[in-house]
């Protein structure tokens, strides 16, 4: 089909108009055989000028069209649609920036006109080379699987589930709860854990559109944004695996504690009486704090940032938590003596300061320390520290609960594997941006909340599970297509020799190697069109749509005559 | 009669950082030599030894490729990938008989318009000094 | 008896980081989305910094592709200069009357060439340069302020005071200057609303000790992000008021604290990411930390630290400190970890204070009809459930509105209260 180039430039009021010779333009650009047109208008985003454009697209038949005008950020999509609604598929199209990267930098007239011409030019090199592209629609399935029974979870659950979109909890434990369950109180308001839990707990269960998987993991998740493909191991191993469906899925592998054994001088797993912080809150909750001899304790010292230093961040939690015993210390055994042991004081968040005011009223012992060592004395322990001022002291206590840092739960890493997702260095799983994308991985359709993304409490947990189901409401729309990236990698069969270098450099794990064809394959829907393989491959099978090597080559043609 | 000498540079920008400093440059009326052009790529990993070493056979004095600061990227890695493919592309522009310096790599953000400017001004001095690329010559003949 | 139908629409209060993640994810939705926002330009204070922590990322990149989604996306109504002064309803059904001030700019026809800046007569200090340098009566705030388009100030602009002035007009290629628009008054309907107004700092003069607005070289957070930006008053250039670099630093950390009552969470964060800022720009520069407790959760965060400990900064955990007048320079007097008098030579000081409530969070939660915590912070409906739901059902708050955090919380937040509105409604 014979190929008709209208060229468009915009004057811009004076912007464009005053800097650059714009007959002198037209009169350079229209000598090629197929640029069937090339005018001036003043001010082509207005709505007379989109109107000119519509009008002069009909006039001329024209197949494929450029223009000249300000940057592609400022109207690239404007003249997209203006294509589109003149019938030429808006990637035969090409804007060239003259205003923001020529007519503004450059003093000289006759300069600026010559490098005009030079980019015009070269947009309409390249736009004889594009292709049209369409936009793609693929059927998505709107459901979500969510590992991970704790708190995240099953909040994330109720926040997704309903009549048109079903959610798969799967929890490896026996019951749903998570850690929670092991606490007295929410160190926020200090009111009871077990009405909050057990309320959501019962939501989740009664809620016909939650279908619930105990005692049970998952085993493959494979596929891609709005179709993946997911196999439970049934807990009863004579039956086959449980298969199904989901187009998100939510990661809530919760985490678990620091072995505090790693470290010798606080005697854990030495010394009786030296318990983590979660034993603590178990005894707690079980109803009676006391020694291993069943004698209540006199002096109990709370130990801050176990393994901070050999995990190398702060776990947020702690401190608030240990002012948390103190509290159910001094509420539950009025007379015992509490002192908390901590280095810098982590109490970041607007209540947070006046709980902690509160506790030292209650007669608390706050100690800044370095270099603890802890070790028995007949039936007590003493600890033996540096205190703020560098002096050594000592301190008798009957009990001693060490604060350990939160790690990332045991299945953390095998859950990763089996979804694809990236770990941090400390196994938490990675965020696809650190502000402004918290709780989305870099594959899309995966998210992470709660204390598998990083430690954090039970608030802020709550906050993580709402935006994963926000994120998830908002882009898997039942019924609604998904529209993945238009300009895309693709790879030539032919020409793939099977070296799986894109594989490699792909971030984002959109490219598969095709066993049978021993072909390296795009999935369209995955791919972000970055064009690293493009690069990568040594073979030049793979290309980008919209910016194939003989796409650019016209510009950089143009770009040096 | 030696004809004043005027660069022709082609310059790669990514089009999430560089390109929105360059444009940047534009919209603070910053003066910018207009000996080079650029060319919107989505990502400074997208440039590959063949799209440099066209350049430079086509006769280009210089060629400068720019991205986002390391961490940055919009595609998370791309321009790491860039960044050692650099090294290998250097290569290559001497294997075609040029100074390796022909071939510049920048980071250059959204918010550095100036910064833009700067290295565009840098560099184009730099070629100028250089004199024109040999291939140019030689095609010329 | 008919049922009342749920507004799909959606009221976003706030065209900072939260507010905008929100409405664009509203967007996504297929909501309607209203976006309210009392300033001229979209970003809030995240735009003010250069980088942000923990990688240092450049701000502008990382905030300008969704501004300009943002401005670009059909589903939204950005309406900036605008207020909310009056909220009927309930969940559901509310009925907004919004107050907008005229721009006297047209948004379609102006094409952001800045050319009516410089015949403008009136020069004044900048207020989102925080006061570092100055702007004319028509103006944008910054350099790639979104959306691209001036505003007059009446209050300043001679015309509107009475004085026969064109000169902005006549400066115009394109007729965008429009002296006779008028302030308007909308009304939306709408389901839903998400309160996302932000913060402001509080203000050191409080606190004489630290010699804020008294000597030149002691700086506000604020200031002192705008000092390093490259679109800021000096283009990044770290400068004393007498034009020389400075040799030292000292920034202080809790300022306010004790006033307030709480950690602001995120200032021992960006004062070591000054650390950074000034040893890029000086790398001689001998930079002193003075902290109370290092409040630096999150498991990236601490990296940081040490990567800054490197720089061989000076952490020194202090009380009771006083910044006084020594010569030519100004001295920290302070109570070192020893309890110990000391005193430090510096040549410039950065303060960091607390992150307070905006300054009309007040008057709109009296609008809205919901609470307000002891702090002045919007208050949650339940300490230990959601953050994001307010005392008022349909009505949800995000970022710093509900109390000081960083962005990546503020994001979650806002992100959570629009998971809350598609789960509801």
């Amino acid at each position: 089909m014979e190929r008709k180039i209208g060229v468009y430039i915009c004057e811009c009021g004076p912007n464009i108009a005053e800097k650059i010779d714009i007959d002198k333009v037209i009169d350079a650009i229209s000598s090629s055989e197929d640029v069937t047109v090339a005018e001036k208008f003043k001010l082509l985003c207005s709505a007379d000028g989109k109107k000119f454009l519509e009008e002069q697209i009909k006039k001329h038949n024209l197949t494929h069209f450029v223009v000249a005008a300000c940057s592609p950020k400022e109207h690239e999509k404007t003249f997209m649609e203006v294509s589109e609604n003149s019938g030429i598929n808006p990637y035969l199209f090409q804007l060239a920036n003259i205003r923001e990267q020529c007519a503004w930098i450059t003093e000289d007239k006759d300069e600026a006109t010559k490098k005009a011409i030079r980019m015009i030019k070269a947009a309409i090199g390249r736009v004889r080379y594009h292709s049209s592209l369409d936009k793609k629609e693929i059927d998505s399935n709107p459901d979500v699987l969510v590992i991970g029974g704790g708190i995240a979870g099953i909040e994330a659950s109720l926040q997704l589930a309903s009549p048109d979109r079903k959610v798969y909890l799967v929890e490896k434990a026996s019951s749903l709860g998570g850690l929670v369950t092991n606490f007295e109180k929410n160190f926020l308001g200090m009111k009871p854990i077990s009405d909050f839990i057990d309320k959501k707990i019962q939501d989740v269960k009664h809620n016909e559109n939650i279908k619930i998987f105990t005692d049970t993991e998952v085993e493959e998740a494979i596929g891609f944004f709005g179709n993946f493909e997911i196999k439970l191991k049934n807990p009863d191993e004579e039956i086959e695996s449980i298969g199904f469906n989901v187009g998100a899925i939510v990661l809530a592998t919760g985490s678990k504690l620091f072995d505090p054994k790693i470290i010798p001088e606080y005697g854990y797993g030495k010394i009786d009486n030296v318990l983590t912080s979660l034993e603590f809150e178990k005894m707690n909750k079980d109803g009676k704090i006391s020694l291993k001899n069943g004698k209540t304790p006199k002096s109990v010292a709370i130990i801050h940032c176990v393994g901070r230093d050999e995990k190398g961040y702060c776990s947020e939690i702690c401190c608030m938590y240990s002012l948390k015993f103190a509290r159910y210390l001094k509420d539950k055994i009025p007379q015992v003596k509490v002192t908390n042991f901590y280095s810098d004081l982590c109490i970041p968040g607007k209540t947070h300061q006046k709980f902690y005011e509160q506790t030292k009223a209650k007669n608390v012992d706050m100690v800044r320390f370095s270099d603890i060592e802890i070790a028995k004395n007949k039936d007590q322990m003493t600890l033996e520290y540096k205190d703020e001022k560098g002096g050594k002291k000592s301190l008798l206590a009957d009990m001693i609960i060490l604060s350990p840092a939160v790690e990332p739960s045991i299945d953390a890493s095998k859950m990763a594997e089996i979804t694809g997702i990236s770990q941090d260095e400390e196994g938490f799983y990675e965020e696809a941006h650190e502000k402004i994308n918290p709780v989305s991985t870099s594959t899309e359709g995966i998210y992470i909340i709660g204390c598998a993304q990083g430690p954090k409490n039970i608030t802020d947990t709550l906050v993580q599970s709402e935006a994963a189901a926000g994120k998830i409401l908002s882009s898997l729309v039942p019924g609604r297509k998904i529209e993945p990236e238009v300009k895309t990698s693709e790879i030539s069969e032919s020409f793939c020799i099977g070296c799986k270098t894109c594989l490699s450099v792909c971030s984002y794990g959109a490219i598969t190697f095709d066993e049978t064809k021993k072909v390296s394959v795009v999935n369209e829907v995955i791919c972000r069109g970055c064009g690293n393989c493009v690069a990568a491959c040594p073979s030049g099978a793979a290309s980008i749509k919209h910016f194939k090597f003989n796409q650019i080559y016209q510009e950089v043609k143009e770009a040096i005559k | 009669m030696a004809e004043k000498f005027e660069p022709r540079i082609v310059g790669f920008l990514c089009n999430w950082c560089s390109y929105a400093g360059a444009d940047l440059a534009g919209t603070s009326k910053l003066k910018v030599p207009s000996s080079l052009t650029p060319i919107r790529v989505m990502c400074s990993s997208r440039i590959d030894p063949v799209l440099v070493e066209t350049a430079f056979l086509q006769g280009a004095d210089g060629v400068l490729v720019a991205g986002c600061h390391p961490g940055d990227c919009h595609y998370g890695e791309g321009n790491y990938y860039a960044r050692r493919r650099f090294a290998i592309l250097k290569k290559v522009v001497e294997g075609l008989g040029l100074e390796s310096d022909r071939l510049r790599l920048s980071w250059v953000s959204a918010s550095e318009g100036q910064r833009f400017a700067d290295v565009v001004n840098e560099f184009n001095e730099k070629i100028k000094k250089m004199g024109p690329s040999t291939i140019k010559e030689k095609k010329s003949l | 008896m008919t049922e009342k139908k749920h507004n799909a629409d959606v009221l976003v209060i706030g065209a900072g980081i939260a507010g905008i993640e929100a409405s664009l994810m509203l967007s996504k939705a297929d909501r309607k989305v209203h976006l309210v926002e009392k300033t001229s330009y979209t970003g809030g204070t995240t735009i003010k910094f250069e980088e942000v922590f923990s990688n240092m990322e450049c701000s502008t990149c990382m905030v300008a592709p969704i501004q300009q989604e943002l401005l670009q996306d059909k589903n939204i109504n950005l309406l900036t200069l605008a207020e909310v002064e009056e909220v009927k309803g309930s969940f559901g059904d509310f009925t907004i009357k919004v107050s907008k001030k005229a721009r006297y700019v047209d948004m379609v026809n102006c094409i952001g060439c800045n050319a009516c800046f410089e015949p403008c007569p009136v020069s004044l200090k900048n207020e989102f340069e925080e006061g570092l340098s100055e702007r004319k009566a028509i103006y944008v705030p910054c350099a790639g302020a979104l959306p691209n388009v001036p505003m007059i100030d009446t209050e300043n602009c001679i015309r509107f005071k009475g004085k026969k002035c064109t000169a902005c007009q006549e400066a115009c290629m394109f007729e965008a200057i429009d002296y006779n628009q008028k302030d308007e008054k909308l009304e939306l309907k709408v389901g839903a609303i998400i309160v996302a107004t932000g913060f402001n700092i509080f203000d050191s003069k409080k606190l004489p000790k630290y010699g804020y607005g008294k000597f030149d070289d002691v700086y506000s957070a604020l200031e002192f992000e705008r000092l390093y930006a490259s679109n800021g008053p000096t283009e990044g250039k770290i400068i004393l008021k007498n034009g020389n670099a400075p040799k030292s630093a000292a920034i202080v950390h809790c300022v306010g604290r004790d006033e307030k009552g709480y950690c602001s969470s995120v200032c021992c964060m960006y004062s070591l990411k000054f650390n950074h800022y000034l040893k890029t720009k000086i790398p001689e520069i001998e930079i002193s930390e003075f902290y109370t407790d290092l409040c630096i959760p999150g498991k990236s965060h601490q990296k940081f630290y040490e990567k800054m400990k490197e720089t061989k900064v000076n952490m020194i955990r202090a009380s009771e400190i006083e910044i006084t007048k020594h010569g030519k320079e100004m001295a920290v007097k302070y109570n070192n970890g020893s309890g110990k008098k000391n005193t430090l030579s510096v040549d410039m000081v950065i303060l960091a204070p607390a992150i307070q409530p905006s300054d009309t969070a007040s008057k709109l939660a009296k609008t809205l009809g919901i609470n307000l915590d002891e702090y002045g912070f919007f208050q949650e409906e339940n300490l230990e459930g959601s953050s994001v739901l307010s005392s008022k059902p349909g009505i949800f708050i995000a970022g710093c509105a509900q109390g000081a955090k960083n962005i990546q919380d503020s994001v979650s937040q806002a992100t959570a209260a629009v998971g809350k509105i598609l789960s509801s409604s």
